[in-house]
C-alpha cells in the first residue's frame, strides 16, 4: 500500500491529505481533508489533475514579440511541459482575435491553444502612435 | 488654457478603467482616464495566467482577456484617454497638472478625482542583504514582463526571494521556458501567496519552499554567482550554522507590494501607516474632499476583481460628489482593528448604510472566529494573513456593533497555525 499527499486547494485552510492507495491504484483510505468537498477533489486530483495552461506563442513582429494564449481547457498536468516545448516554434500571424485557435489539439491533450488577446489590442495601439 | 472635466481617474489599470466605467454610469459627462503608459490596461498585458474575473464575469479568465474585457467597457461608456501622460500633481481646488510627451503640460480642472494609481513592488526586501551588487537581481514583476511581454529570459538559474503572489507565478512560468528555479526562500512560517499557488505553481513542478529561511549573502561581482540561504528563528534572526549556498544566476524579488501614494501624499491625502494607502470612507473618499481613492492604491488585493469592485465605489462616488458639489466624509464611526487584525478597510463608515468590510488578520490560525464590537459576526474554519477576508455587513448588525463612535473588529484564534 502506497501513500500520497495531497493539499487541497479548496479554501485557505489548504488541508494535507494523505491518501493510501492499494497495489491496483486504488483508492483505500483517506486522511486529513475536513471536508467532504475536499475529498472530492483530491479524489480527482489523484485521478486526473488536470491544469489549465497559459503561456505565450511568437508572432513576427517587433513590437509586439508575443501572444498570450491559453488551453482552451484544463489539461494533464503531465502534458504542460510538452505543451510549451512543441509550441515553440510556432510563430503567429495577424490579424488574431481573441478566443481564437491557434494550436488545435495540442500534443494531443484535446484543448486547442486560443489567443487572449486581440492583435488590435496590442500592436495597433502602438503603431497609430508612430 | 484649462480644460473641464466631471470626473478625472488617475491610472488605467483595473482599478481606473472600472472607476472610469463607474462615474460614467452613475451620470458624469466627462470622464477621463490620465495614465502615464502609452495604453490602457495598467500591468494586465503581463499577467498571462488565469484566475481573473471569476466574481466580476463568473468566469476564470486570463489577465490580458480581463483587461480586454474592461477595455470594451470603457470605449463603449466613451470614457476619455489621456494616455502618456503623468499627473505630477492636484491641487486643493481638484486642478491636476499633468506632463506627457504628446499633450505636453496640461492643467485640468474636474469635480472629483479617482486615485487609481495601483501598487508596486517593494525592492526593499534585497537592500538590506550583504555581498555584492551584481546584476542580475530583479523584482518578479519586472521578470514577468521581460518574460510574457518583451520575450527573454533573463537568467537560467533562479532563486525566488519572497513567496508573493507574483513570485510563485513566475516560478512556474520560468520552469515551463526551461530554465531553472533552485528554491523559493520565504522567511515567514508560512507562504506570502494563495495556497493556490503554492500548489500549482511550486509543488507541482518540485520547486522547493524554505519557509522561515531568508537570503543573507549574495555572491558576485558583475553577475550574481549565487545566494546563501539561511535559516532564522521566530524572531526571524538568521541562525549561525545553518547557511547553505545556493548557484544561481538571477535572483527574483517577491516581498510583498506597496501601494504608489506620492501624488496623493503630495495632494494632502492622509495614508493608513498599515496599508500603506489612503485613509477611507465607505464611499471612498479621502480625507481631501472631492478626492476618491479604489484598488491597490488603497489596499493590496489578492483578487483583481476586489480592485475593480472597490474601484467602482471610488467611481460612482466621485460623479455622486461632482454632480451635487460634494459629499460628505462619513468620520460618524472610526473602524478599530483588534486583536489578530492587521487592517480594516475602509477605515470610517457612517453607520447608517451596509458596509463591506475588507480585512486581513496579522497570525494564521485554526477555528477563527471574527467579532464585531465584540459580538460573535462569524466563524472560519481557518484565516491566513495571505488570504483577505471580506464580509458585508447590513444595517442591522452594524448598530448592535457599533459603541462609543467606533466599530471594533477582532479575530479570536481556537488554534494557532
Ligand atoms: S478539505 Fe475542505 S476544509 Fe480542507 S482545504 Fe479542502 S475545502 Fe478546505
Amino acid at each position: 500500500m502506497a501513500a500520497e499527499t495531497v493539499i487541497c486547494i479548496g479554501c485557505p485552510l489548504g488541508c494535507r491529505v494523505s491518501v493510501a492507495v492499494d497495489r491496483r491504484g486504488k483508492v483505500a483510505g483517506m486522511r486529513g481533508a475536513r471536508c467532504r468537498q475536499g475529498e472530492k477533489y483530491v479524489l480527482k486530483e489523484l485521478r486526473e489533475p488536470v491544469r489549465t495552461l497559459t503561456t505565450t506563442l511568437r508572432t513576427a513582429d517587433r513590437d509586439f514579440p508575443l501572444l498570450p494564449v491559453r488551453t482552451s481547457r484544463p489539461v494533464l498536468k503531465a502534458l504542460m511541459r510538452d505543451i510549451v516545448r512543441e509550441t515553440a516554434s510556432v510563430v503567429v500571424k495577424p490579424p488574431v482575435k481573441c478566443g481564437q485557435v491557434l494550436v488545435s489539439d495540442v500534443c494531443g491533450s484535446g484543448a486547442d491553444l486560443v489567443a487572449t488577446t486581440d492583435w488590435s489590442l496590442r500592436a495597433g495601439s502602438r503603431k497609430k502612435e508612430r | 488654457m484649462v480644460e473641464r472635466v466631471d470626473v478625472a481617474v488617475i491610472g488605467a489599470g483595473p482599478a481606473g478603467l472600472a472607476a472610469a466605467v463607474a462615474a460614467r454610469e452613475q451620470g458624469a459627462e466627462r470622464v477621463v482616464i490620465i495614465e502615464r503608459a502609452e495604453r490602457l490596461g495598467g500591468l494586465l498585458p503581463q499577467c498571462i495566467h488565469n484566475g481573473f474575473g471569476l466574481l466580476y464575469f463568473g468566469e476564470d479568465l486570463t489577465g490580458p482577456e480581463y483587461e480586454r474585457m474592461f477595455i470594451r467597457k470603457a470605449e463603449r461608456a466613451k470614457v476619455e484617454a489621456r494616455l502618456e501622460s503623468m499627473a505630477l500633481d492636484i491641487s486643493p481646488d481638484l486642478e491636476i497638472t499633468a506632463v506627457g510627451s504628446r499633450h505636453g503640460y496640461t492643467k485640468i480642472k474636474t469635480g472629483a478625482v479617482v486615485l487609481a494609481m495601483g501598487c508596486r513592488e517593494k525592492a526593499r526586501g534585497a537592500l538590506g542583504i550583504p555581498g555584492g551588487r551584481p546584476a542580475g537581481i530583479l523584482t518578479a514583476g519586472t521578470c514577468q514582463r521581460y518574460v510574457n511581454v518583451d520575450g527573454f529570459i533573463p537568467g537560467r538559474r533562479f532563486v525566488i526571494l519572497g513567496s508573493g503572489d507574483i513570485g510563485m507565478i513566475m516560478a512556474r512560468r520560468l520552469t515551463l521556458e526551461g530554465a531553472k528555479v533552485e528554491a523559493v526562500v520565504e522567511i515567514m512560517p508560512w507562504p506570502g501567496g494563495l495556497i493556490r499557488n503554492e500548489v500549482q505553481c511550486l509543488h507541482d513542478f518540485g520547486i522547493p519552499l524554505l519557509l522561515e529561511h531568508t537570503v543573507t549573502f549574495i555572491h558576485g561581482e558583475t553577475r550574481i554567482q549565487g545566494v546563501t540561504v539561511t535559516r532564522v528563528d521566530r524572531e526571524r534572526r538568521p541562525i549561525p550554522g545553518t547557511e547553505r549556498f545556493i548557484p544561481c544566476d538571477c535572483l527574483l524579488l517577491s516581498a510583498g507590494l506597496i501601494p504608489e501614494n506620492e501624488l496623493s501624499v503630495k495632494a494632502g491625502v492622509e495614508l493608513d501607516p498599515v496599508t500603506g494607502g489612503p485613509l477611507v470612507d465607505e464611499n471612498r473618499q479621502t480625507v481631501i474632499p472631492g478626492i476618491f481613492a479604489g484598488g491597490n492604491v488603497v489596499q493590496v488585493h489578492d483578487l483583481v476583481d476586489w480592485v475593480s469592485w472597490e474601484a467602482e465605489v471610488a467611481g460612482r462616488n466621485a460623479a455622486r460628489f461632482a454632480d451635487r458639489g460634494g459629499i460628505p466624509f462619513r468620520e460618524e464611526v472610526r473602524v478599530r482593528a483588534g486583536e489578530n487584525i492587521k487592517y480594516v478597510v475602509p477605515q470610517f463608515i457612517s453607520g447608517e448604510e451596509e458596509v463591506t468590510l475588507h480585512l486581513r488578520v496579522t497570525r494564521p490560525g485554526l477555528r477563527a472566529a471574527l467579532l464585531l464590537g465584540g459580538k460573535l459576526f462569524k466563524r472560519y474554519r481557518s484565516v491566513r494573513p495571505s488570504e483577505m477576508i471580506i464580509e458585508k455587513v447590513d444595517v442591522g448588525r452594524l448598530s448592535q456593533a457599533i459603541g462609543d463612535g467606533e466599530l471594533r473588529v477582532d479575530c479570536r484564534l481556537g488554534e494557532e497555525a
